[in-house]
């Protein structure tokens, strides 16, 4: 049986009364844990603020772009004289960068640091938020009143307008007249009298391997040249007739020059070289002035009576005649529209050819090419008109593009994904004012104040 | 300290401001150009209203090295300390628009972090704890005297093997009157008898003296000591079975108070690791709560600069 028992009067007598008073090893561990932490803590500071300098309190890793003065933290936070912010204002950013303003009957503008944000970490500093953009046009306003675009865009998935091009009532422009539905259709006939299948590629190219082509960046016109990132290989070059459509469609004019043909060019071009070649076929064969030639039959129910000359250049008149006839009444008209003078030749209306859609965004077939071009252009396979524009709509950017990117899975989606704020049609050159010494240097390279 | 119903009004406080916060920063995080960040207005709102929650939390320290001083009660302080320090945590997240980055700042934000989480863990382990310590150690003591207590319990399991060993060899001096009347039973039993029974018990004698020596006080000596029989259980049952066997029944009453001097002893050991679990999580948490309230005092004038 047990003897020993707990009373509390026992186990008041174990106790020492002074116990509290009395060093204690957990007590004590305590006090000097408390006073050595934050002293590391602090000596943690120092040495990284002596070795670092005020790279330590840097909130963030800079972007790609500026990462390389990390150390120089005052060539964008300048103090003023005597002053204690050391805030990052325009004037640092536009030391380097130009960048003019959006519009100009903008009501308000940004300050740079407030859409580029920095200290983000190892990311383009283009990759501005929707919301910068936001801020503006989920209700945009204008200094002269009504605004010229969609008042109110809160992102790509909500709000956004169709691409302007295909709104209500806007037709193609172009002066070529050109049925997609038969050039795609099986079997045409093709150079060398061979059957072939056409497809997109035969005349659509990007700039860069587009044969002559010689529509580039710099000789779009200003409005159109929002971006300086365009490249050869983000737009199509304009399909030209030496490249794209001469191997098919031919401009012989007279069966004696064979396979020669007129040059594609303006009508007095063609006819002083109309006069030229049958000047020198008479004055090599002068014989032919006598020489009755069966009518001409190259358009069906018009056939042409034959006229016989007196001499040579009446001789080369006729021939004239008839081939600009021919050409005229047929070949030419087959694409182009001819208007009618009070001279001889017929005016030929302007292809007008519109080299860029986009007015207000960016596009670019190179990021886009592992698509088939029928994925996003959808209705050329039966577009018979001219003026049908067929371009792909907002609908189909949509599909894949969204304003979370790729946090959801999709494509970037964001707005500066396609548009532009800075009108670099603006820009003016900066000069360089800082030495690598100054970029790169140690915390105590003094940077030039400005 | 115990989270009960007395905590309700600091629950329904914090949860309505951490409630509060949310609703704030969600469509400021959505629709600011910039993004949430410490040095927008609302970014800098968070980090103030942030940082002297943290402030207050930390003077608990100061508060209770001066009980004395007529700031309001300790346990409402505590409560404060318990429920401002946990919202503080999300007001800071939410300032620094939940970026871990920066040389100072996440050294900060880690920092806090594990602050919070070493606070919550001693909030649930204080909570818990004690009551299970209760349950589980009736014979528990003061945390600091446990080591006063252990050479008690030596100086009793001494004093026991004395009076036992005194009963078996029959000196009068040292045995009780229960021990004393054994001996002279014995004794008149018959020649043979009790010459054999005092041999047997001479050797009995010795060897719970060797126990005492070799067993029990190094065993009471040494804190923790888990490598030894008498650490557990089951062991030391069988160990003292075996001194049942040898000892007459009227001395088993003495072999229980020694098992249960050692089962004291156990009980102190498992007392001692339950405190270091209990209150071990300070030497972390407060600590650093003074290193973190030194570094973000930094982090505060310097935020303003740049």
């Amino acid at each position: 049986m047990l003897r020993r028992t707990r009373t509390t009067k026992k186990l008041a007598k174990r106790i020492d009364m002074q116990y509290f008073a009395r060093p204690h090893a957990f007590r004590r561990w305590r006090f000097w844990l408390s006073v050595t932490i934050p002293i590391i803590a602090l000596g943690w500071f120092v040495t990284q603020r002596v070795q670092g300098g005020q790279k330590v309190y840097s909130s963030g890793q800079l972007s790609n772009a500026h990462a390389v003065f990390t150390q120089q933290c005052a060539l964008c936070h300048t103090t003023q004289a005597g002053g204690f912010s050391a805030q990052v204002t325009d004037k640092a950013c536009l030391t380097c960068h130009d960048a003019p303003a959006h519009h100009a009957n903008q009501t308000f503008t940004p300050q740079c640091s407030a859409c580029h944000v920095e200290h983000k970490g190892s990311m383009p500093l283009h990759a501005t938020s929707e919301a910068a953009c936001t801020q503006c046009h989920a209700n945009l306003q204008t200094r002269d009143g009504q605004p010229h675009y969609a008042a109110s865009i809160t992102s790509l998935d909500h709000k956004h307008p169709e691409v302007s091009a295909l709104r209500p009532g806007v037709t193609d422009p172009g002066g070529v007249r050109l049925n997609h539905y038969l050039h795609l259709q099986p079997n045409l006939m093709g150079p060398d009298n061979k059957r072939v299948q056409m497809t997109c590629d035969d005349c659509h190219r990007a700039r860069d391997r587009a044969e002559g082509a010689d529509v580039r960046p710099a000789a779009l016109p200003d409005e159109l040249r929002m971006g300086i990132h365009e490249n050869d290989r983000a737009y199509m070059a304009t399909p030209k007739f030496a490249t794209n459509c001469a191997s098919c469609h031919s401009l012989q004019f007279d069966k004696r020059f064979r396979e020669n043909q007129v040059p594609h060019d303006k009508p007095e071009v063609v006819h002083a070289f109309l006069l030229k070649r049958f000047g020198e076929y008479i004055a090599a064969h002068p014989n032919a002035v006598h020489e009755v030639s069966p009518p001409v039959r190259e358009i069906p129910e018009r056939a042409r009576i034959p006229r016989v000359a007196r001499n040579a250049a009446e001789w080369v008149q006729f021939r004239v005649d008839d081939a600009e006839w021919l050409l005229y009444a047929k070949t030419c008209k087959q694409c182009h529209t001819l208007k009618a003078t009070s001279g001889p030749l017929p005016e030929i209306a302007k292809s007008n050819l519109t080299t860029r859609w986009l007015d207000h965004a960016e596009f670019d077939h190179h990021a886009h090419r592992m698509m088939t071009c029928e994925a996003c252009h959808t209705r050329p396979a039966s577009s018979r008109e001219t003026t049908d524009i067929l371009l792909p709509g907002i609908e189909t950017c949509q599909q894949c593009h969204r304003s979370q990117g790729p946090t959801k899975e999709a494509a970037e989606g964001r707005c500066f994904e396609c548009h532009q704020y800075h009108d670099w049609t603006k820009a003016k050159p900066t000069k360089g004012r800082f030495t690598i010494q100054q970029i790169r240097g140690s915390a105590k390279t003094v940077v030039p104040e400005g | 300290m115990l989270i009960d119903h007395t905590h309700r009004k600091w629950f329904v406080g914090s949860t309505v401001g951490l409630a509060v916060a949310t609703a704030v920063y969600i469509p400021y995080a959505l629709h600011a150009p910039q993004g949430p960040r410490g040095g927008s207005a609302l970014g800098l709102a968070f980090g103030v209203v942030g940082f002297l929650f943290m402030v207050f939390a930390g003077l608990l320290g100061l508060r209770k090295k001066f009980p004395v001083w007529r700031v309001g009660r300790a346990q409402s302080w505590m409560r404060g300390h318990l429920w401002l320090g946990l919202l503080s945590f999300p007001l800071i997240l939410f300032h620094g628009g939940f970026h871990f980055s920066g040389t100072l700042t996440g050294m900060l934000m880690w920092m806090f972090l594990l602050v919070w989480v070493s606070g919550i863990l001693g909030a649930a382990l204080q909570h818990f704890m004690p009551r299970f310590q209760t349950a589980q150690l009736p014979m528990e003591t003061i945390y600091e005297q446990i080591d006063r207590v252990r050479g008690q319990l030596a100086q009793e399991a001494g004093q026991i093997v004395e009076e036992t060993r005194s009963a078996l060899d029959g000196e009068v001096s040292h045995a009780s009157e229960r021990q004393r009347a054994l001996s002279a039973s014995a004794g008149t039993q018959g020649g043979l008898t009790v010459a054999s029974g005092l041999q047997a018990n001479q050797q009995a004698g010795a060897q719970l003296q060797r126990f005492l020596d070799e067993e029990i006080l190094p065993y009471l000596d040494r804190a923790g000591s888990h490598a030894m029989n008498l650490s557990q259980s089951a062991k030391a049952q069988k160990m003292f079975q075996q001194f049942r066997v040898l000892l007459a029944p009227e001395l088993h009453s003495n072999l229980d108070d020694l098992e249960n001097i050692c089962e004291e002893k156990r009980q102190l050991d498992r007392q001692s690791r339950l405190h270091k679990i209990l209150h071990g999580w300070l030497l972390v948490h407060i600590p650093l709560s003074y290193a973190l309230l030194l570094l973000g005092a930094v982090h505060a004038v310097v935020a303003l600069k740049f």
